[in-house]
């Protein structure tokens, strides 16, 4: 399979960028055995089949989704994809076969580029080394383990459908796999989560020593269970003082582990950094594929129909993306919104000189504080205190350009 | 337009309750007479603000003419007078009615009188107006018209013998209602060959003709290019139109007594052609204007402050601009250690507040802070002065101050009796008086109260329609200064005085107050990066404290597969909400917060 792709690579070869060249894909998979706690993605519950029987609504969704692949590319110039990631729901609910069809179309339809990531989100306890090995296969060249604790309490509390006995087992497969670029995540700021626990969750997640680590603070959405039965800051909840220091506990352990604090939420051994990921925080377009996924491609933002039903009539109806490019003000807002969540920042040379002006005076008093560092080349937040405000920085952004926030 | 003799012109007036359906009334009786084509009837025709539509309530006066044929054959000309429907405008009130020979009591067939209906019928019975009940929406299930009827005997003391059924919704009663005024309603007295005498009753600022006058000629005549004399503004003008309202204006040569119309002369501002003027003939001056004319005077104060104090020369040219139009509203630069630079104003009561802050966000879009409502008090010091305070920052330390007097109103509550004992209860807190209670029909009572006029300017009126789920209605009038034994409550933000939340409380509640204030502050200035004290202080005593811990983090960590739209909004509420925070020194204090006293748990 492996061969398949770099033929077809070398019968495209890399060639400089049109306009705006789109070589990044997200893939939505949206299928998990139950919801949990804290999620308000758009998912398709199937069940536990803890007999690992396939449930019988992925396929035509992958057909559905092919289909997909095929119209986008169709109406676009396809260059080859140099990221392409399966998010989910849990793709890991995906056999191997499924998964090679899909990467399948992406090559007919895009082709792959030399050296593209290939990443793909996988759950403890939802695949066997059988099914890793064939992912690995199939071309996908990292993983991402949804970890979330190493407390079998806290991830009865978040409604996960795993033990932490389930991870060590996904771990080890991992390992055997032989698979170095693999990620964990975590979540910090859960209800009844204790200073001790976060602290043991970082310990146990160092000494596996993947290659990157994304650390999640929880956001409570108002329509999930968490959202309705708990308020942010209140009991059982972790108050706002014990979260940020969960964060700068995970700060300071992972980063004297050698991790890299490259993004807000994630850390990576030199070289393991997402680059599907940067691919958003540098504000660059992507494709979006399958029900919920959001894209931006032609300058246009689209979420797509969060219900399989309404995804697959959108289809029927010709897929149809409306044509409302942003604007420049709302691309402005979006590459800071997006950039400054990196340690590098925002290269000043996305600005137009009297915009990068109005960016340095508003971010004058925060950089005064020691919030933000204002180079000749990039503005950036620092970290973790720059990185601990974003919000209350990025607003004063928004109060600056944004038409809707303003008063007139 | 032809001459009408005296004998068949009719003027009245509609007495109703909000909601009881005025508007429909008025709308019905345009489209029976026809004066309004049924294609060119818009819903409540009469309420042409785009606020009064959108709260089904009345604030400015209309007035239409209508040509009515009779069951006798005759010809008459209706003049319908409308009345703004709300306690603060009672003066207004008062004039329409007076410019009128009748009224319509309308009142809901299944509600029943409301205090403010009342105010307004011994309003009519005080000018003599002949008073026609009209019992509306009989057509509804709820209808209990016997009930209704009885009430309105009883608590009016009216003949309801004749009283009409009516739907104004289904059209039912129409035609009884027109033939009932020109036969019950007396005609104007024929006085056209005395000097011209006519009633300002209402006025409204054009932006291209100046000042359009609604009026009602009581004596004599006045045509077309007359020179006009105002009595009470002294102001001279020269009649650039005249005419009726049917309801468009229609332009006529001349008017007599007995008739309404409107007049457009060049006037610069409502202040200068105020409702209740008498205008009459430069040439051939009255003796005496018409009675009952008062200066607008104003009940209840707020500051206005910009939020960005580069829109205070904006604030002041709309302010100037709503006076145009709203003689009885005031202001005065004001300067505020906290706020920076605004303005005192005074308005006639609550909801001319509230319309003139929405108007001013509406149509001028400006950011406000506003600071929460007060009353005038009287000061004596010990040199013996009395000062008249509207502003709490002002008031003279205690040392230099011999007596506070505070502003007191008669209330009126008419109420189910199952509330009886909340609002009484809420009465009580709010330092009032219990004077009496009347039980009228089974069922309803009124509750009569004295009760300083600060207490009512907070949420008293909230809190009265929450207690009685929204079945009683209220109506008060000013009686007078009365001494009480009052402190000014200051509070101090991250250890600064902020003026504008200083208050004038009784000693007694002062303590309770302090304590809810700061409880509310804490709870409505979001956290910073610093601790926030938060004090409220009697002189230099502090009786209550809270502080704001300081925030430790704003941060959103997740990134949603590529979908920002979410984080976008966040950030774009966030900006928002910063924009309409005020800052105090170092803290950003939300526009609520100044308000925080209205919605502190006073009871």
């Amino acid at each position: 399979m492996r061969q398949r792709r770099i033929k077809t690579v070398q019968s495209q070869p890399q060639e400089p960028a049109i306009a705006s060249p789109i070589s990044s894909a997200y893939l939505h998979i949206p299928f998990c055995r139950r919801r949990c706690f804290y999620c308000d993605f758009p998912i398709a519950v199937v069940g536990e089949r803890r007999d690992r029987t396939p449930s019988q609504s992925i396929p035509p969704y992958l057909a559905a989704l092919t289909q997909e692949i095929e119209i986008t590319a169709a109406r676009s110039t396809p260059q080859p994809l140099a990221t392409v990631f399966f998010g989910g729901g849990t793709p890991s609910l995906l056999t191997p076969e499924q998964l090679d069809q899909l990467l399948t179309a992406l090559d007919h339809a895009f082709g792959l580029a030399v050296g593209v990531e290939i990443a793909m989100e996988i759950d403890p306890g939802t695949f066997t080394f059988g099914q890793l090995h064939g992912y690995r296969s199939a071309g996908v060249n990292r993983f991402s383990l949804g970890v979330q604790a190493f407390q079998d309490e806290l991830l009865q509390t978040c409604g996960r459908s795993h033990s932490v006995a389930e991870i060590y087992d996904a771990v080890a497969m991992i390992r055997r796999a032989q698979i170095d670029n693999f990620s964990l995540d975590l979540i910090s700021g859960l209800p009844h989560q204790t200073r001790e626990q976060w602290q043991d969750s970082l310990e146990a997640a160092i000494a596996i020593a993947p290659a990157h680590l994304s650390c999640y603070d929880l956001v409570l959405e108002p329509v999930t269970p968490f959202g309705k039965r708990y308020s942010p800051g209140e009991t059982p909840l972790p108050d706002d003082d014990l979260t940020a220091d969960l964060y700068r506990i995970a700060q300071a352990h992972l980063t004297a582990a050698g991790y890299d604090h490259y993004e807000i939420s994630n850390y990576a051994r030199p070289g393991f950094a997402c680059r599907h990921n940067r691919t958003y925080w540098e504000n660059r377009p992507y494709y979006a594929l399958g029900m919920g996924a959001a894209s931006y491609t032609d300058g246009i933002r689209f979420s797509r129909p969060r219900t399989r039903q309404a995804y697959y009539d959108w289809l029927a109806a010709g897929a149809t993306i409306p044509d409302e490019p942003e604007t420049d003000c709302d691309r402005l807002l979006e590459t800071l919104m997006l950039g400054l969540r990196l340690r590098e920042g925002v290269r000043c040379d996305r600005f137009t000189p009297s915009e990068q002006a109005q960016i340095r005076t508003t971010l004058a008093p925060y950089a005064a504080q020691g919030w933000v560092t204002l180079g000749d080349d990039a503005i950036a937040l620092t970290d973790p205190d720059g990185f601990l405000f974003s919000n209350t920085i990025l607003a004063s952004l928004f109060a600056q350009f944004d038409p809707d926030s303003a008063h007139r | 337009m032809t001459h009408v003799p005296t004998s068949h012109i009719r003027n009245f007036s509609i007495i109703a309750h909000i909601d009881h359906g005025k508007s429909t009334l008025a709308d019905r009786l345009l489209q029976a007479t026809g004066t309004v084509e049924q294609r060119k009837m818009k819903e409540q025709f009469l309420d042409s603000m785009d606020l009064e539509r959108e709260r089904g309530i009345t604030i400015k006066l209309q007035a239409a003419r209508m040509n009515y044929t009779a069951k006798d054959g005759q010809e008459y000309v209706l003049n319908l007078i409308d009345t703004p429907g709300h306690v603060d405008f009672s003066y207004e009130v008062s004039r329409s009615l007076i410019a009128c020979e009748g009224a319509l009591l309308v009142v809901d067939a299944s509600q029943g009188v409301e205090a403010q209906t009342l105010a307004n019928v011994y309003l009519a019975l005080e000018s003599d107006l002949e008073i026609i009940p009209v019992l509306n929406k009989i057509d509804l299930p709820g209808a209990e018209p016997e009930r209704v009827l009885e009430e309105v005997e009883e608590v009016v003391g009216l003949d309801c013998s004749g009283a009409i059924m009516a739907s104004a919704k289904q059209g039912i009663g129409i035609d009884e209602i027109l033939e009932s005024i020109v036969h019950l309603v007396p005609p104007p007295s024929d006085t056209v060959d005395k000097p011209l005498r006519a009633l300002i009753f209402d006025s409204y600022y054009d932006p291209y003709r100046g000042v359009i006058i609604y009026f009602r000629v009581m004596d004599g005549t006045v045509k077309q290019g007359d020179r006009i004399h105002l009595m009470a503004s002294g102001k001279q003008y020269d009649i650039d139109e005249l005419g009726v309202l049917s309801p468009t204006q229609i332009p006529v040569e001349d008017l007599h007594a007995g008739e309404v119309g409107y007049i457009s002369a060049a006037i610069k501002a409502v202040a200068d052609a105020r409702v209740g003027d008498t205008i009459t003939l430069a040439s051939e001056p009255a003796a005496e204007p018409l009675p009952g004319y008062a200066e607008a005077k104003s009940m209840v104060f707020c500051g206005l402050f910009p939020i960005d104090s580069d829109q205070y020369e904006d604030l002041r040219e709309a302010l100037e601009r709503l006076r145009l139009n709203d003689a009885a509203l005031a202001y005065e630069p004001e300067t505020s250690s906290a706020m920076g630079f605004g303005f005192r104003c005074g308005f006639l009561g609550l909801l001319h507040m509230e319309i003139v802050q929405e108007r001013l966000e509406r149509e001028y879009n400006l950011d406000l802070i506003t600071t929460a409502p007060s009353v005038v008090y009287r000061v004596t010091t010990i040199k013996g002065e009395v000062l008249e305070i509207e502003n709490p920052s002002h008031l003279p330390p205690p040392q230099a101050r011999e007596k506070i007097e505070e502003p007191y109103i008669h209330l009126e509550v008419i109420t189910p009796e199952e509330y009886v004992g909340t609002l009484m209860d809420l009465c009580q807190t709010r330092r009032g008086e219990f004077k009496n209670m009347r039980y009228f029909t089974s069922k309803r009572t009124t509750l009569i109260y004295e009760v300083p006029l600060a207490e009512i300017v907070t949420d008293f009126f909230d809190q009265l329609k929450s207690r009685s789920r929204g079945y009683a209605s209220m109506e008060y009038h000013v009686i007078g200064y009365r001494t009480n034994h009052l402190v000014r409550l200051d509070v101090m933000v991250n250890g600064d005085l902020v003026d504008s939340l200083a208050m004038i409380v009784h000693r007694d509640k002062a303590y309770g107050v302090g304590r809810s204030l700061v409880e509310k502050l804490k709870e409505l200035i979001p956290r910073h990066q610093f601790k926030i004290p938060i004090q409220a202080a009697i002189g230099s005593k502090v009786i209550a404290s809270e502080h704001i811990p300081a925030l430790r983090k704003d941060v959103l960590a997740k990134c949603y597969g590529g979908d920002i739209s979410r984080k976008k909004k966040l950030l774009q509420k966030q900006a928002k909400g910063k924009k309409r925070m005020k800052s105090i020194g170092t803290v950003d204090v939300p526009q609520e917060a100044f308000m925080a006293v209205l919605r502190i748990d006073n009871n």
